[in-house]
């Protein structure tokens, strides 16, 4: 599956959304887990199963660890997209 | 079966839905519509954020016709993520849940304290989810030749926790059977030599499931749940590194749905009727166009071998004590002609309590057979192949459950098992009889159209009535009776197994099992009556229950004869009644009235009568007493 990291972005608001209740959740690529009071490390637990399920991907236990920004998961899902 | 296959996948406007679930006319009915989707981790996550910011209110209006229940949870891993999920499940399947965790890691001190915060916390039950990892199990060493049996050590730490439990908090457990890792060391050898693993694993389940039957406890067959899964799946090494997640998140929901269908069936909420649709649900093919020749049914043909397992299954689940029924959009005597004729028929006409073929609407027709049973139709289940009758039947009568079905007819079976509409904690002699007794009930409901009056016909039932204290032999089905009757039942307290235990062995209570026979049949255990001996001056009437089956028969009179000649020969001079209104109860409002009681008080939550028992005029209805 082919995907520009725009579209990957724009897909990966709305698990954001699902994930964080909070309906005035601030999302860009510059987002970072320092700005989200919501995202603990349970909440990385849901995030993570949403990401894999919604793009269809695995990731490694390292990359878990490392995902701490937006722009991180981004770069992650584009090279295991194409 | 992640996914919960046979639940409808959730509405696109799920989220908007749970954002005005709390301004909805009627919150619990939206609440549990919203429940009763598929739904994800964070669905669950979001339904349950919503319900815990409503006020008590709300609250109230949330939870108004679901059964109460307060689980405590201990573990050897983290829970946090999965108490949304299963207080959503809890609401899919009826039950009000709240939920107390104590810290991670805490079984033991919990147990062992008689402070702790869950002895403390008046619970009805723990969940001891402990997993392989929590116990002391040597961890692959092969011939392990140490002088303890270490399979008995972790056995008797369990009990240890147990007891504590049941001492300290006098509540019952919820016990979890091992799941094991897929990290086998040699092979086939781990099975079978001392110190691997598998070998530890599997004798403890065994010792385990042996054990529990002897107690007041419950088992939560996790181990069962993880093979269905497959433990490759169930397992996720990274969540467990991470956060110390006990199981793949993604099986969340299907573990808290199983926990939830657990905690139903021990308050007497699981299903009781299978409603069966005919065409491509129990045969291939439709009997109006494809007549006795066409339709597939039977062994040596591929898809009539698919629809002979749901006839099986079927057939199972009656022997188990799920009432059958049919509902068929069908000429009658053509639908029958199946079950006359077909060499490859499983099913006969007498394995179902009601047949109801014909060309009415399908609601109207199961709305009959739950008049006809005297059943809830929260207790019913509804199986049909077509999805325009399943979305009919979901949106006339919100409270059935209808299982989504597969295409492939040969997949039927696995996700109709899945669903585990027919959870039981136990199985009595009364469940081995129940259709036999519906079958009776029938018989006696026709012959109440021939008898000239009320007391001819109840002379000619020629009923006989047994009472006696609770004991052993009766007490699954007392639990049974006091956790499901919701009619004709005077103050609806719910109790556990260990509570019923409690209330036989103290010399404080008085307490009867009712047995009614006659000339039909058994009917078994129809009514249970607990007096607390509040002073020596009156009994109150804690309790008293009795079947719907056994309604319009005078038998609370002859019960009530019984009790005041007991409460005389004890020298007490009052009996106690309480009345507690609830949404199903109505039936009994006048009942202490009828009996000749004076109404003392009265308020929204109880009305309080009472009888002095030298002033009681004995009823003798047209009962014998059998000694």
């Amino acid at each position: 599956m082919h995907q520009d990291k725009a579209a990957i972005l724009d897909q990966l608001k709305l698990i954001f959304q699902d994930t964080f209740v909070d309906s005035n959740l601030t999302f860009s690529i510059d987002t970072s887990r320092d700005d989200v009071a919501e995202w603990d490390s349970l909440s990385h637990i849901r995030l993570l199963t949403a990401i894999e399920a919604s793009f269809d991907v695995q990731f490694d236990l390292e990359e878990i660890v490392n995902m701490t920004t937006v722009a991180t998961i981004v770069d992650l899902l584009y090279e295991k997209l194409n | 079966m992640h996914d919960l296959p046979w639940l409808l996948k959730s509405a696109d406007d799920f989220n908007e839905r749970c954002a005005r679930l709390l301004n909805h006319a009627s919150p619990g009915a939206e609440a549990r519509l919203l429940a009763n989707y598929a739904l994800s981790i964070n669905q669950s996550n979001r339904l349950y954020q919503t319900i815990q910011q409503s006020g008590p209110e709300k609250r109230a209006a949330l939870s108004r016709n679901l059964i109460p229940f307060r689980l405590g949870i201990v573990g050897n891993a983290t829970m946090d993520l999965m108490i949304p999920s299963m207080v959503v499940a809890a609401l899919r399947n009826g039950i009000d849940l709240e939920v107390i965790a104590a810290d991670f890691g805490q079984a033991a001190q919990e147990a062992f304290d008689p402070a702790s915060k869950l002895n403390q916390s008046n619970l009805d039950a723990v969940l001891l989810a402990l997993d392989y990892r929590a116990y002391s199990f040597p961890v692959n060493e092969p011939g392990y030749s140490g002088k303890n049996n270490t399979v008995l050590d972790a056995f008797k730490y369990l009990q240890q926790i147990r007891e504590s439990f049941a001492l300290n908090g006098k509540m019952i457990c919820i016990v979890q059977t091992l799941a094991c890792p897929p990290y086998d060391l040699s092979g086939n050898l781990d099975a079978q030599l001392d110190g691997l693993l598998r070998k530890s694993v599997n004798a403890f389940n065994s010792i385990l499931t042996e054990n529990i039957k002897k107690s007041a406890d419950v088992l939560f067959d996790v181990a069962a749940l993880a093979n269905v899964v497959g433990t490759h799946q169930w397992f996720d090494e990274r969540q467990w590194y991470m956060s110390r997640v006990p199981m793949a998140n993604r099986y969340i929901p299907l573990y808290a749905d199983y926990l939830a269908k657990l905690l139903a069936a021990i308050r007497g909420k699981s299903k009781k009727c299978l409603v069966l649709d005919l065409d491509n649900t129990l045969w291939g093919g439709v009997i109006g166009d494809d007549g006795l020749e066409g339709i597939q049914i039977g062994q040596g043909h591929p898809v009539g071998e698919s629809f002979l397992a749901i006839q099986q299954w079927a057939k199972s689940l009656k022997a188990l004590g799920v009432i059958l029924a049919v509902c068929s959009k069908n000429d009658k005597a053509v639908a029958l002609e199946a079950f006359q004729k077909h060499p490859g028929m499983l099913l006969k006409e007498s394995d179902f309590a009601v047949f109801m073929a014909n060309w009415e609407d399908k609601a109207s027709n199961v709305r009959k057979i739950a008049e006809i049973l005297n059943i809830g139709m929260d207790a019913m289940v509804f199986v049909d192949d077509n999805p325009a009758e399943r979305e009919i039947i979901r949106i006339m009568i919100p409270e059935i459950s209808v299982p989504e079905l597969p295409k492939d007819p040969s997949q039927f079976l696995r996700v109709l098992c899945a669903a585990r509409y027919f959870e039981k904690i136990d199985f009595t002699a009364d469940d081995a009889q129940r259709n036999a007794q519906y079958a009776d009930n029938a018989r006696r409901q026709a012959m109440l159209q021939k008898a000239p009056g009320l007391t001819d016909y109840l002379i000619s039932l020629e009923m006989k009535i047994h009472f006696a204290p609770f004991n052993e032999t009766g007490r699954k089905r007392i639990v049974q009776l006091i956790n499901k009757t919701n009619q004709f039942n005077l103050t609806t307290r719910r109790y556990t197994e260990a509570d019923v235990l409690g209330f036989e062995k103290s010399d404080r209570y008085l307490t009867l099992q009712v047995h009614l026979q006659d000339k039909f049949g058994d009917n078994g255990m129809i009514s249970v009556v607990i007096c607390k001996n509040a002073n020596d001056d009156y009994w109150e009437i804690d309790t008293w229950l009795m079947s719907c089956r056994v309604i319009k028969r005078r038998v609370e009179d002859a019960i009530c004869d019984e009790l005041v000649a007991i409460a005389r020969s004890n020298g007490i001079e009052k009996l106690r009644g309480y009345y507690r209104p609830t949404e199903k109860n109505k039936l009994v409002k006048n009942h202490y009235q009828q009996l000749g009681f004076e109404l003392i008080s009265s308020n929204d939550l109880e009305d309080i009568w009472e009888i002095k028992t030298e002033h009681y005029q004995p009823k003798h209805p047209p009962i014998a007493i059998q000694t």
